[in-house]
C-alpha cells in the first residue's frame, strides 16, 4: 500500500534544534509527516523556548526540541515538509540530521543561524549535494533554505549547507529510505526442522518484499513459487514478511536478506541462520543425565552404607545387652 | 538398662543431621517448581514466531503449567501418603524430564500445551508437595529455619534459570534448550534421592524395642499406619479393634484427609490464603510493564525484578530464623498475618512512588514482604495442622489456591485495560491482602484462645487419678501430641512430659 499524496494525511510541523555531544551524528530519524495548510511557504514556526535556549548555545552542544503540531492537510497543492537546523556559532562541529522518506514528498531544508550571530557580516550560505551546488536558495532573515521535490531514488542523499564567514560551519541532512531491522542474533535451527524468519518495517509500509540468500559473495533471490516445497513466503500484514524454510539442511546455513521496496528505493535487513545437527545439544544433555545418574547412585550407596553401619552398631549393642 | 541415645531428643525428629541434606534437596526441588514456569517465558517469543500463533495462545502454556502444578496437589498428597516423599519426587523428576524432552520434538502448539503444560506441570507438582512435607518430618524445633531455607530455592533458581535460559536459547535455539532443560530437571531426582524416608515414630521403635516386647513393637507399627487417619482420643486397644471395622470415610481419609475441613485452624488458613493469593502474584507480573508505562527503559525495568529477587532471596532464610526465635514461634500466626498485611500496604503505597527511585524502594519492600510471606507459607500450615496431617492439608490448600492464583493476574490485567491506569490494580491487590492479613490476625487470635481453652480442659482430664498409668497410656499421650493440632510450644512441652512418663513407665 504505497503512501501517496492521495488521501488525507495528518500534518506535522517540525522545528528542530540539534543536540550534539562530542559531535555524534546519531539522531532519531524524523518522520516526514506533513504539512502546512494552503500555500507551501506559509509555515508557522514555533519559536517558543528557542530564544531562551540560545543562551545555552555557546558550545557545540545544543539541545534538541521537537515541536509537533498536527494539522489535517488538504492535499490539493504540493505540500512541503520543513526541516530546519540551527547552526551553532562555533566552527569545527558538524551537525547531521537523518531524514527518513518512504514515498515521494516535497521537502524544504533550511539552516538557520542563531539571531545573536546576526551581527556577522558577509555571510554566504551554500547548499551542496556532493559536489553539486544547488541554486535557488530561499533566504529569509536568518535562514537559508532550499526546496526539493524528492520523486525518486536519485534525489536521495546528503545535502549540506555551509556557512562561509569568518569560519566555515556546515550542517548535513541525510535523506534516506526507512531502515529495515533484521535480527542481530542468529536464528538457531536444526536439520530437518523448519525455520521461520521475520522482517518488520516500523512505521512505513513497503510496496514489496524480496528475500535473498547469500551464496558466497552473491545474493540470490529466493523464488518461492519455484521451490514451493522448500521456501514459503508469507506476508501477514504489509509491514511484516515471513520466510519459512522447510526441511533444513546444513547448506541452508548462512546470511539472509529481506529487502523492502519503497517508492523511493530499497532497504535491506540482515538475518543469520544457523543450522545445527541434533548431536550438538545431545552432548550436554547426555552429560547432565550422566551427572544425575552418578549423583543418585552415590546418594543411595551412601545410604546403604550408613544403614549397614547402623545395623552393625545395633547388633553390637544387642550382643552387649545379652551379655 | 541404659536408655538409648535417642530418648534425650524429641523422638523421630532429627532437627539437623541428615535433615540439612533434606533441606538442600527441598531447596532444589521447590526452586524448580516455582521458578521454572517463569523461566520458560523467555522462549515464548521465538515459539510464537515459529508456530505463527498469537501471544495469548503462547501464554496458555505458562498458565496450564501453573494450574497443573497447583491443581495436582491432592494427587501429590495422596501419593505421598501412600508411598512416602522419595519415590514421588523421583517420579516427578522423571516426569518433568520426559515432558521437556518430548516438548523439544513438538510440531504444534497443542503438543506444547500437553508436554510443557500438563506433563512437566504435573511433574513439578509431584516435586513441590513432597519437598514441603518432608521438611515437617525432619524438623520440629528448627522447622521455621528449615522452611525458610528451602523456600529460598525459588528466587535463587529464578535468578539462575533466567540467564541460563537466555544462554541456552542463543546457542541451541528453543528445541535444543528444551532438550537440555529436560536434563536439568532430572536433577529433581537427585533432590528426591536425598529424601531419606523417616517416620515420626520410627526412632521411638528403636528406643522402645529393646525395652518392651515384641507386641509393643507391633503396636507402634500399626500406630504408624493409623497416624494418617483422623486422630481420636480413643485409647490404644479400641483403636486396634476398630482397624478392621473401618468404614469407607476413614479409608478415604487415609489417603486424603477430608476431615481437615472440620479443623478450625485449617479452615482459617484456607480462607485467609485463598483470599491472599488473589492479590499476591499480580504485582510481580505487572511490575515491569508498569515501569515501562511510566517511562522507564526496558533494562531498568528488568533490573527492578532482579532487585526483588535478590531481596527475596535474603528475606526468606532471615524470616525463617526470626520465626524460629522463642518470641515469635509461639505467635507465628500473628507474624504471618502481619507480613501479609505489610505486603498489602506496600502495594497500596506503590502508586505514590514516582520515578525510578520510588519504584526501586517499592521493589525492595515488596521483595522483603514477598519473601516473608513465602517463607512462612507452609510453616504456618504445619503449625496449625501438625506434621501428620500436613500431607493432606497441603494438597487441599494448593488446589483451593489454584483458582485464585490463576485468577489474580487476569483480573489485574482487566482492571488495567478498563481504567488504563495501573494504580487500580495495585489498590485492588493491596486491599485484598490487607483484608486477608486482618482476617487471619483476628481469626488466629480466636483460634489461639480456643486452643488454650481446649488444652486446659485436656490437662484437667489427664490429672484425673482414675486413669491407669500404663505404658500404653504414656505412649497414647505421646502419639496424641504428635498428631495434635496446636501451637508448637504445647507439643514441645508435651513431648517432654510424655518422655518422662515413658521413662517412668519402664522403670
Amino acid at each position: 500500500m504505497p503512501a501517496a499524496f492521495s488521501g488525507k494525511r495528518l500534518g506535522l510541523l517540525l522545528l528542530l534544534c540539534l543536540s550534539l555531544s562530542g559531535g555524534s551524528p546519531a539522531d532519531p530519524t524524523m518522520t516526514p509527516q506533513d504539512a502546512s495548510q494552503s500555500q507551501a511557504n506559509s509555515l508557522t514556526k514555533m519559536q517558543a523556548g528557542l530564544n531562551g535556549e540560545s543562551s545555552a548555545l555557546l558550545g557545540p552542544d545544543l539541545t534538541t526540541q521537537e515541536f509537533k503540531q498536527a494539522i489535517k492537510a488538504n492535499v490539493s497543492s504540493v505540500t512541503f515538509v520543513e526541516y530546519e537546523v540551527l547552526i551553532p556559532g562555533v566552527s569545527g562541529t558538524s551537525i547531521e540530521k537523518n531524514i527518513t522518506l518512504d514515498s515521494a514528498t516535497g521537502i524544504e531544508l533550511s539552516c538557520r543561524l542563531d539571531s545573536k550571530y546576526s551581527y556577522l557580516k558577509n555571510l554566504q550560505m551554500t547548499w551542496k549535494r556532493g559536489n553539486e551546488t544547488i541554486e535557488h536558495i530561499n533566504k529569509t532573515e536568518n535562514s537559508w533554505g532550499i526546496q526539493l521535490k524528492i520523486l525518486d531514488n536519485s534525489k536521495l542523499g546528503s545535502y549540506s549547507c555551509t556557512l562561509k564567514g569568518e569560519e566555515e560551519i556546515s550542517a548535513i541532512f541525510h535523506l534516506q529510505v526507512p531502515k529495515i531491522e533484521g535480527k542481530e542474533k542468529p536464528i538457531v535451527s536444526y536439520e530437518g526442522d523448519t525455520a521461520v524468519m521475520i522482517c518488520k518495517s516500523f512505521g512505513y509500509t513497503p510496496i514489496a518484499w524480496t528475500w535473498y540468500r547469500t551464496n558466497g559473495s552473491e545474493q540470490i533471490a529466493i523464488n518461492d513459487s519455484l521451490l514451493a516445497d522448500k521456501y514459503v513466503i508469507n506476508s501477514i500484514s504489509a509491514n511484516v514478511t515471513h520466510l519459512k524454510i522447510l526441511k533444513l539442511t546444513g547448506e541452508d546455513d548462512g546470511v539472509y536478506w529481506c529487502e523492502a521496496a519503497f517508492e523511493l528505493g530499497k532497504s535491506k535487513g540482515r538475518l543469520k541462520l544457523k543450522v545445527l545437527s541434533f548431536m550438538v545439544p545431545l552432548k550436554p544433555f547426555l552429560a547432565i543425565v550422566a551427572e544425575v545418574v552418578i549423583l543418585v547412585t552415590i546418594i543411595f550407596l551412601y545410604e546403604m552404607y550408613s544403614k549397614k553401619k547402623c545395623a552393625e552398631d545395633e547388633k553390637e549393642f544387642d550382643q552387649v545387652e545379652q551379655l | 538398662m541404659p536408655p538409648s541415645a535417642n530418648v534425650g531428643r524429641a523422638p523421630g525428629l532429627p532437627d539437623g543431621g541428615w535433615g540439612w541434606a533434606v533441606v538442600f534437596g527441598a531447596f532444589v526441588s521447590i526452586g524448580f517448581a516455582y521458578a521454572f514456569p517463569k523461566g520458560v517465558a523467555i522462549f515464548f517469543k521465538e515459539i510464537q514466531d515459529f508456530f505463527g500463533t498469537s501471544y495469548s495462545e503462547i501464554a496458555w502454556v505458562s498458565s496450564i503449567m501453573l494450574a497443573t502444578t497447583y491443581g495436582a496437589g491432592p494427587i501429590s498428597s495422596i501419593l505421598v501418603n501412600r508411598y512416602g516423599s522419595r519415590p514421588v519426587v523421583i517420579f516427578g523428576g522423571l516426569l518433568c524430564g520426559i515432558g521437556m524432552v518430548s516438548a523439544a520434538f513438538c510440531t504444534s502448539i497443542l503438543q506444547l500445551y500437553i508436554c510443557v503444560g500438563f506433563i512437566t506441570g504435573f511433574g513439578l507438582a509431584l516435586n513441590l508437595q513432597p519437598s514441603v512435607i518432608i521438611i515437617g518430618k525432619y524438623f520440629l524445633k528448627r522447622r521455621p529455619i528449615a522452611n525458610g531455607l528451602a523456600m529460598a530455592g525459588s528466587p535463587v533458581m529464578l535468578c539462575t534459570l533466567a540467564p541460563l535460559n537466555q544462554f541456552l536459547f542463543d546457542n541451541f535455539g528453543w528445541r535444543g534448550s528444551f532438550l537440555i532443560l529436560g536434563a536439568i530437571l532430572l536433577n529433581c531426582c537427585v533432590a528426591g534421592a536425598l529424601f531419606r524416608p523417616i517416620g515420626a515414630a520410627r526412632a521411638s521403635v528403636k528406643t522402645q524395642a529393646t525395652e518392651e516386647g515384641k507386641d509393643a513393637l507391633k503396636e507402634e507399627v500399626t500406630k504408624d499406619a493409623m497416624e494418617m487417619s483422623s486422630p481420636t482420643d480413643v485409647p490404644m486397644e479400641t483403636k486396634m479393634e476398630e482397624e478392621e471395622g473401618k468404614d469407607c470415610c476413614e479409608k478415604i481419609n487415609q489417603y486424603l484427609d477430608f476431615s481437615l475441613f472440620k479443623h478450625r485452624g485449617f479452615l482459617i488458613y484456607l480462607i485467609g490464603n485463598v483470599l491472599m493469593f488473589l492479590g499476591f502474584f499480580a504485582p510481580i507480573v505487572f511490575l515491569a510493564p508498569y515501569a515501562k508505562h511510566i517511562g522507564i527503559d526496558e533494562y531498568s525495568a528488568a533490573f527492578l525484578l532482579s532487585i526483588l529477587a535478590i531481596v527475596d532471596m535474603i528475606a526468606r532464610p532471615t524470616t525463617g530464623i526470626i520465626a524460629n526465635s522463642k518470641w515469635v514461634r509461639p505467635r507465628i500466626q500473628y507474624f504471618f498475618s502481619f507480613s501479609i498485611a505489610f505486603n498489602g500496604a506496600c502495594h497500596l503505597l506503590c502508586p505514590l512512588a514516582s520515578g525510578y527511585t520510588g519504584l526501586v524502594v517499592y521493589s525492595v519492600f515488596f521483595g522483603l514482604a514477598f519473601g516473608m510471606v513465602c517463607a512462612m507459607l507452609f510453616e504456618t500450615l504445619m503449625d496449625l495442622v501438625g506434621a501428620a496431617r500436613f500431607t493432606s492439608a497441603v494438597g487441599l490448600v494448593t488446589i483451593a489456591e489454584c483458582c485464585t492464583i490463576l485468577l489474580g493476574p487476569p483480573i489485574g490485567g482487566t482492571l488495567i485495560d478498563t481504567f488504563g491506569d495501573y494504580k487500580y490494580m495495585f489498590i485492588k491487590c493491596g486491599a485484598v491482602m490487607v483484608l486477608a492479613g486482618t482476617f487471619l490476625f483476628i481469626m488466629n487470635y480466636y483460634n489461639y484462645r480456643m486452643l488454650a481453652k481446649e488444652e486446659k480442659e485436656r490437662k484437667a482430664k489427664e490429672e484425673d487419678p482414675k486413669s491407669v498409668r500404663t505404658e500404653n497410656e504414656g505412649r497414647n499421650n505421646w502419639n496424641k501430641e504428635t498428631a495434635q493440632d496446636g501451637p508448637e510450644l504445647e507439643p514441645l512441652r508435651e513431648e517432654q512430659e510424655g518422655l518422662k512418663k515413658e521413662v517412668n513407665g519402664t522403670n
